[in-house]
C-alpha cells in the first residue's frame, strides 16, 4: 500500500502497556450522549431496580443501540442531568438479565439474524461502524468488506495490542464469530508488524476458522485511519454495502456476547498526555465517575481533559461526569498560562516542529511537553505548503481553505474536501494557526445538508 | 523580564475599546506580539499545535538574508543601513495605517518586504526615493490586494518596478564603487556616486568582470545582489529549512542556465559565460529570495516547476535580446502573473487523479 504525508506528534505521556483494573465504584453515571450516540428513549423509571445488562435507554437513530446497565442497581434519573445514575450497585457475580425472545428475528435472517440481534442487544454492535461516515452500520445489512483494526496511532488512546496480548483466544474466537456473520466478504486484520510473534500467533490460531487477511500498516499517524485504509485497500463500498470497521474491543465484545451470552460491560481506556501523573491503561465500566478515574492521575490543577486523542478528541465539559460507552482514552493537557519573551528568536532546541525552522531539526526524536497554547497568532494563509505535505488524504488544504474563505462551497467540493479524514494534522502544522480541520468538517456537513435538501426536493 | 510584561499589561486598557489610544491598538498588539508569545489557547482539536508560527517563519528569511546584508554593508557602506531604516519606517507606516483602518493586526510579512526592498536597489539611490518606492510597493503591491497572504505580486518588486520606470537614471546608471580592504566601506557614508556600469551593462560592451569578483561581490550593482557567495550561503539555508521551495530555485536556475547555454553557444566559452551569467546581476537574489515568496508563487509542486522555468527563461531572454541589461525583476513579476493560472491547471490535474483513484 502506498502512504503519503502523515506525521507523528511526539509528546510526553504515552500510557504504559500495563492495564490497571479499577475497583467497583459506589455509583455509576451513564451519559445519555456520547460522540455518536444520543440515547433519547429512556427505558427505565426513576427508582427502578435493574439487573446487570438491563437496557436503560436506546438510540433509535442508530438501530436501537442500547445503553446497558454495567451492574445491577437502583436507577436515578436526572441527577445529574443528561445521565442515568445507578446507585446501590449489586456485586458483579449476579446472573445477567436474560435476552428478550429473539425468535421473531430468526425468520428474517436465520441464525445470522439471531447472532446479530444478540450483538445488538448485548452492546457489541455499537462497535460496528461504517468506515466513511463513522456511523453504526445496519445490523441486518451486509458489508463490502470488514476492517478489523488493532492499531490506534493517535496519541493517546487504548491500543489494540495491549488488549490483545492477554486475550488472544477470545480475540480469535471473536474473529470466527465475525466470519459467521458474513457470506464471502473479506476481513482485513490490521497489524503494526505482520511478521511479529504476536501476528504469527494470531495467524496460527485463526487458521481454518476465519479467513482474515493480515495487513501491515506503517506506524505513523494517521495511517491507521479506516477511511484512508479502505481507500488504499481498493474497497469500493456502496450505500447499502458499506465497509465495516471493528476495533479490537468490538471483536472482544462480540466474542463475549456470542460465546458467553454476556453483555459488554467493561471497556479499556487510557489516561495519558503531558499532564498525566502516571500514564496508564485502565479497565473500567461505562458510567464510571470521571473524577474518580482522574483522581491523583493528573499533575497540577489547571488542566484540560480531552476525551479521545490529542488531535481529534474533544474537550470534556464539566457536566459530563461519567465515562461514556465510546471513550477509549482521556488525555490530560496543561492549560497555557505563561508567555515566553521573544520566543521566536530563540534557537528552539526543545521545540519540536514539522518544519525545520528550529534548531531541534538536527536533533533526533524527542518528546515534547506541550500545553494548550496556540503558539502563535492567527494570520492569513502564507501558502507555506506544510498542510499539503502533511495531508495523508492527498487533498490540498490550503487551496480548499482559500475557496472556503470566499464561501465557494462548490469549489471546495470540486477539490474533494469530502476525502478529508479529519485527522487534524493540517491544523496542527499550520503556522498561521488556521483551524483547517474545523472548516473542512463544517464544509462537509454543509455539502451533505445541501445534498439531502436537493434529494428531498426531487422526491 | 517580568516587568516588561507587567508594563504591557498595565498599558493594555488604554488601547482597548473605550481607551484613549484605541485607534492604535494594532500598534500595541504588534509590539505585544513581538515581545511575547501569545496567550491564546486552542479552542478545538487539535488541542496542541506545532511550534512554528508566521513570526518565526518570516524571521528565518531575515536570518537567511544576514550574509548578503553584511556583504552589502561591507561593499557599499552605511548608506545601505540608512536605506533599510527608511524602508522599514515608511513601509511600516503604510502597514500600520492600513491595519488601523482595517482594524486588523499588523502582519509579520512586512518585516521581510522591508528588508528585501532596499537590498534590490542601487546603493546610491536618494533616500527619499527609497521611501516613495516602498510606500508604493506596500500600498499597491500588497495592501490594495487585501494584505499579506492575498497579494498577487511580490510587493518589493512592485516597488522596485515603480522606481525603475519613474526614475530610470537613478535606477540604472548611478552606482557605487564597491569598497575593499579590511572594513570595505562599512565605516563610511559612501555617497560618491560613480556612473560605472554594472557588470551586465559592461559585458554588453565586451568588458567582462572576473568570476572571483562576481563570486565575492566586488562589483557594482544593487545593494544586496552583488555577492553571489553570500546569496548562496543564505539561499541554501533557506532551501534547507524548507522556507524557500527547492523546486522553484532549481527550476529557475536550471532553466536560466540551459537557456544561456543555448544563447551563447556560438562564442566558444559556453561554460564560462553560463557560470558568469548565473553569478551576475540579480539572478541569485531573485531565485532564492524573490521567486520563492510562497504567497506570490504557485502552491502546487508542478506549478512551481513551470513557474521557475518561466522565470529562468524570461530572464535569459530579457538579458540577451532586449534593451534592458537585467531581466530578473520583470521575469518574476511575469511569473507572479502566471502563478494563479498554473495553480488552476495543476490543481485540476491533481483532482482528476484523485477522482480516478476513487
Amino acid at each position: 500500500m502506498r502512504f503519503r504525508g502523515g506525521y507523528d506528534v511526539f509528546i510526553k505521556g504515552r500510557p504504559s502497556a500495563k492495564v490497571e483494573i479499577l475497583p467497583d465504584p459506589d455509583v455509576l453515571h451513564l451519559p445519555l450522549h456520547s460522540r455518536r450516540f444520543d440515547f433519547a428513549e429512556v427505558c427505565v423509571a426513576d427508582g427502578q431496580e435493574v439487573r446487570t445488562g438491563a437496557v436503560l435507554a436506546k438510540d433509535n437513530d442508530h438501530y436501537g443501540v442500547p445503553l446497558l446497565a454495567p451492574r445491577g442497581g437502583t436507577v436515578r434519573l436526572g441527577r445529574p442531568a443528561g445521565h442515568i445514575t445507578l446507585t446501590d450497585l449489586h456485586p458483579d457475580d449476579e446472573e445477567p438479565c436474560p435476552l428478550d425472545e429473539a425468535t421473531h428475528i430468526a425468520g428474517d435472517g436465520g441464525s445470522i439474524g439471531i447472532k446479530r440481534y444478540k450483538l445488538l442487544n448485548l452492546g457489541a454492535w455499537q462497535f460496528f461502524s461504517d468506515v466513511h461516515t463513522g456511523r453504526v452500520v445496519d445490523p441486518f445489512g451486509m458489508p463490502t468488506g470488514v476492517i478489523v483494526s488493532t492499531l490506534h496511532l493517535e496519541p493517546f488512546q487504548a491500543r489494540g495490542d495491549v488488549q490483545l496480548r492477554k486475550r488472544l483466544v477470545a480475540f480469535t474466537r471473536g474473529l470466527e464469530h465475525l466470519q459467521t456473520l458474513l457470506e464471502y466478504e473479506p476481513i482485513y486484520l490490521l497489524m503494526p508488524d505482520i511478521r511479529s510473534p504476536l501476528a504469527a500467533e494470531v495467524r496460527q490460531t485463526i487458521r481454518g476458522y476465519a479467513w482474515a487477511k493480515l495487513v501491515e500498516v506503517p506506524l505513523r499517524y494517521p495511517f491507521d485511519n479506516l477511511s484512508l485504509l479502505s481507500r488504499r485497500l481498493g474497497l469500493k463500498p456502496t450505500p447499502d454495502k458499506p465497509v465495516w470497521a471493528v476495533p479490537t474491543g468490538g471483536i472482544l465484545a462480540a466474542d463475549r456476547a456470542l460465546t458467553l451470552n454476556k453483555p459488554c460491560n467493561v471497556q479499556i481506556l487510557t489516561v495519558g498526555g503531558p499532564a498525566a501523573e502516571k500514564p496508564i491503561h485502565l479497565k473500567a465500566m461505562p458510567g464510571y465517575p470521571i473524577k474518580d478515574i482522574l483522581a491523583g492521575r493528573t499533575t497540577g490543577e489547571d488542566v484540560r481533559v480531552i476525551e479521545g486523542g490529542i488531535l481529534t478528541g474533544r474537550q470534556l465539559s464539566d457536566d459530563h461526569v461519567g465515562l461514556d460507552i465510546e471513550c477509549t482514552g482521556l488525555t490530560v493537557l496543561a492549560e497555557q498560562t505563561r508567555r515566553e519573551m521573544l520566543s521566536f528568536v530563540r534557537p528552539g532546541w526543545s521545540r519540536r516542529s514539522y518544519s525545520k525552522c528550529f534548531v531541534s531539526a538536527i536533533r533526533g526524536r524527542f518528546l515534547e511537553e506541550p500545553t494548550t497554547a496556540l503558539r502563535g497568532e492567527l494570520r492569513p494563509c502564507v501558502a507555506c505548503g506544510h498542510c499539503v505535505k502533511v495531508c495523508p488524504a492527498e487533498i490540498m488544504p490550503n487551496a480548499i481553505h482559500k475557496l472556503l474563505y470566499q464561501d465557494d462551497l462548490d469549489g471546495a467540493q470540486r477539490l474533494r474536501v469530502d476525502l478529508c479524514i479529519e485527522c487534524g494534522l493540517c491544523s496542527y502544522v499550520c503556522p498561521s494557526k488556521i483551524d483547517l480541520r474545523d472548516q473542512f468538517i463544517a464544509a462537509s456537513a454543509e455539502i451533505e445538508r445541501e445534498r439531502l435538501a436537493e434529494q428531498e426536493a426531487e422526491a | 523580564m517580568k516587568w516588561v510584561e507587567n508594563l504591557l499589561n498595565r498599558a493594555r486598557p488604554m488601547f482597548e475599546e473605550g481607551g484613549h489610544f484605541h485607534a492604535f491598538k494594532p500598534v500595541f498588539d504588534a509590539m505585544d506580539a513581538f515581545l511575547f508569545a501569545p496567550l491564546e489557547r486552542t479552542v478545538t482539536s487539535p488541542h496542541v499545535r506545532d511550534a512554528l508560527d508566521v513570526k518565526r517563519y518570516m524571521s528565518m528569511v531575515i536570518v537567511a538574508m544576514v550574509p548578503c546584508l553584511l556583504a552589502s554593508i561591507y561593499f557599499f557602506g552605511l548608506r545601505v543601513l540608512a536605506m533599510i531604516v527608511v524602508s522599514y519606517a515608511v513601509g511600516g507606516a503604510v502597514e500600520v495605517l492600513f491595519a488601523v483602518v482595517r482594524k486588523e493586526e499588523i502582519n509579520e510579512g512586512f518585516l521581510v518586504t522591508g528588508l528585501l526592498f532596499p537590498l534590490v536597489l542601487p546603493p546610491a539611490l536618494p533616500l527619499w526615493m527609497v521611501g516613495v518606492g516602498v510606500a508604493f510597493g506596500v500600498l499597491v503591491g500588497k495592501e490594495l490586494f487585501g494584505g499579506t497572504g492575498r497579494n498577487l505580486f511580490n510587493p518589493a518588486l512592485v516597488g522596485r518596478c515603480f522606481l525603475a520606470l519613474s526614475y530610470p537614471k537613478a535606477m540604472s546608471s548611478d552606482w557605487l564603487e564597491p569598497g575593499s580592504g579590511l572594513f570595505g566601506r562599512a565605516t563610511e557614508w559612501a555617497s560618491d556616486v560613480v556612473t560605472e556600469a554594472t557588470p551586465l551593462a559592461a559585458a554588453k560592451n565586451g568588458q567582462w568582470a572576473s568570476l572571483p569578483d562576481l563570486l565575492l561581490g566586488n562589483v557594482t550593482g544593487s545593494a544586496g545582489e552583488t555577492s553571489a557567495l553570500a546569496l548562496i550561503l543564505g539561499g541554501v539555508l533557506l532551501v534547507a529549512i524548507g522556507v524557500a521551495n527547492w523546486r522553484t530555485v532549481a527550476a529557475t536556475l536550471a532553466s536560466f542556465a540551459l537557456m544561456t547555454v543555448f544563447i551563447v553557444r556560438g562564442d566558444g566559452q559556453v561554460a564560462h559565460d553560463t557560470v558568469w551569467h548565473l553569478l551576475s546581476g540579480g539572478l541569485l537574489f531573485g531565485a532564492f529570495f524573490m521567486a520563492t515568496d510562497p504567497v506570490t508563487s504557485p502552491m502546487t509542486s508542478g506549478g512551481k516547476w513551470v513557474y521557475g522555468l518561466l522565470i529562468g527563461v524570461a530572464t535569459a531572454l530579457i538579458r540577451h535580446y532586449t534593451g534592458y541589461v537585467e531581466g530578473v525583476m520583470f521575469a518574476i513579476l511575469l511569473g507572479n502573473v502566471f502563478a494563479p493560472v498554473l495553480d488552476e491547471v495543476f490543481i485540476s490535474l491533481h483532482v482528476r487523479r484523485l477522482s480516478r483513484e476513487g
